[in-house]
């Protein structure tokens, strides 16, 4: 083992290099569990250098002294290729990763953009490899909710001709005060989700109805509106009936789902009726 | 059976949603039993959980822990009902016979209340702007039509505010007179009873004044007439007749309220 020339970070580390190592050198073929995270970055240990001036010890080194295997771009496919699973045990093992403090913001960007895109590709997007519905959004964030939320509170406050700050926070409030509410409602009809799984998936819905409202700010006539909104609702109703209808006793699937669509159908009537 | 999605277990499964699988759980039985326990106490008292030995006759257990208020599981005791259950509860209050206390006597929902009253505020906030565009259009002012987002603000508060004060207004007025009521039965009545209200919004938005006034007279009157059938069936006796003519005005100020600030 070459740990002569590292510093280990924690105390508790140096066996969890050891298991990296181990794991590295014996070449794993999806042995593993697969990280119901994306693994994070490689961890770098800090070499000490023999020269004088030694690094400080939280600049980042470039991670050539220990082969790093790519962080696959697109976190979500790692449940395929066999080229991730070197890393494959999830590194919250580890106490706190260094790297994702230490590198460039652009990378911590970059990975979050990655996992939203391919969530969106999961969830709402006509997929023929979809897996099992029930299981749809492993590796569920909140980021993507957020950005269409707002997105959407924004644009109709945009599209609003009085009262643009009331339109915004009735939006937004209905928004997401409406996906917690839907969520414990799945939850108290004895229903088995996890909460913010459901809460990410709900706001990944709204993406089509994002897409209308901003289709409808930019043009005018009111029956391109309501055929623009129609479609629109549709689709978010689609995407969002698998994942809520798996959730809970079949004979409860209605009384689960009509509220899904409550919520749907009257953010659609918001974004045809503001002019 | 289909009674185990109650106690399927899931939290080993980390960062996926279980699917629903058919497999038959042993501890359905006692989950039932222990599910139509403590309906008669609103607050959940004995923090939700209730081990699987215990017999269904502990529905008197005095452990009132107050975690039960905080944790999930205590009031999904108060959603045991399936879609044809409903479903059935709201066709039986359209007409107000005198049947429906029947109905809920045993096993009262929250669910009924709480989506009618939030589907009766978004249908009262569109259509009521939906109503306002009609009537300019007909009078063909020159003024433009704005929606108006504050009609969704003023139904929130209107409809919930309703639901939540004046079951719980009775519910104290009747054990104050030495009745033995249930606070959710109550909730569970009124939140019934708005269900005629959402017909009646798509009817009002036609614009002609003494259409909608003759629409709402009469909503009010069955609604009230509802209310009153229901209500004298938990009093069972004439004496309290002004607090069932109280309710009978208080449910027909809410209609006259819903058209005269909605659709005006």
């Amino acid at each position: 083992m070459s740990h002569s020339d590292t510093i280990p970070l924690h105390p508790s580390s140096q066996s969890d290099i050891d298991e990296i190592e181990n794991l590295i050198n014996a070449d794993v073929h999806s042995v593993t569990v697969l990280p119901a995270r994306p693994p994070s970055p490689p961890r770098v240990s800090i070499p000490i250098s023999h020269s004088p001036s030694p690094l400080p010890p939280y600049q980042k080194v470039p991670p050539s002294a220990s082969p790093p295997p790519v962080v696959p771009a697109v976190p979500a496919a790692a449940a395929a290729p066999a080229g991730s699973s070197r890393i494959g045990i999830s590194s919250d093992a580890f106490g706190s990763p260094p790297d994702t403090l230490t590198e460039p913001v652009w990378d911590t960007v970059k990975r979050d953009l990655a996992r939203i895109v391919s969530n969106l590709k999961l969830v709402v997007f006509p997929n023929p490899y979809r897996e099992d519905p029930g299981r749809a959004l492993r590796d569920w964030d909140l980021w993507g909710p957020f950005f269409f939320i707002v997105f959407l509170g924004l644009t109709l406050s945009w599209s609003a001709s009085a009262k643009k700050s009331e339109v915004f926070a009735v939006a937004f409030a209905i928004l997401a005060a409406g996906a917690i509410i839907l969520t414990l409602n799945v939850l108290l009809l004895g229903g088995h989700i996890i909460f913010f799984q459901s809460l990410s998936l709900l706001g990944y819905c709204l993406f089509p109805l994002a897409i209308g409202a901003l289709i409808c700010m930019l043009e005018g006539n009111v029956i391109i509106k309501i055929v623009v909104v129609s479609i629109t609702l549709a689709w978010s109703c689609w995407a969002a009936y698998p994942f809520m209808s798996a959730a809970v006793n079949p004979r409860r699937k209605a009384l689960a789902l009509y509220p899904v669509f409550l919520m749907y159908i009257s953010v659609a009537f918001f974004i045809i009726a503001i002019d | 059976m289909e009674e185990g999605y109650t106690s399927l277990p899931a939290s080993h499964l980390l960062g996926s949603v279980p699917a629903v699988i058919a497999e038959d759980k042993t501890t359905s039985v006692a989950s039932e039993a222990a599910s139509t326990a403590n309906l008669h106490l609103f607050p959940p008292s004995n923090g939700g959980y209730q081990a699987p030995g215990t017999p269904s006759g502990a529905d008197e257990q005095t452990t009132s822990s107050w975690q039960g208020v905080f944790s999930i599981s205590s009031y999904s005791s108060y959603f045991n009902v399936d879609t044809d259950v409903v479903v059935e509860r709201i066709i039986s209050s359209v007409y107000p016979m005198n049947d429906f206390y029947r109905k809920i006597d045993g096993n009262p929902d929250l669910y009924g209340p709480i989506w009618i009253s939030a589907t009766l505020m978004f249908m009262l906030a569109a259509l009521g702007n939906f109503g306002t565009y009609l009537m300019k259009k007909r009078n063909d002012s020159s003024t433009t039509w704005t929606f108006d987002v504050t009609y969704v603000e003023w139904s929130a508060c209107a409809i919930f505010g309703y639901m939540l004060a004046v079951p719980a207004a009775f519910y104290f007025l009747l054990q104050y007179f030495g009745f033995r009521t249930s606070l959710v039965r109550l909730w569970c009545m009124w939140g019934y009873s708005l269900f005629i209200f959402m017909p009646i919004c798509l009817l009002l938005v036609v614009p002609v004044e003494l259409f909608r006034w003759i629409i709402i007279l009469l909503a009010g009157i069955a609604s009230s007439w509802f209310i009153a059938v229901n209500l004298k069936a938990y009093t069972q006796s004439s004496d309290l007749m002004m607090l069932i003519v109280g309710a009978m005005v208080l449910q027909f100020a809410l209609a006259l309220f819903i058209k005269m600030f909605f659709f005006p």
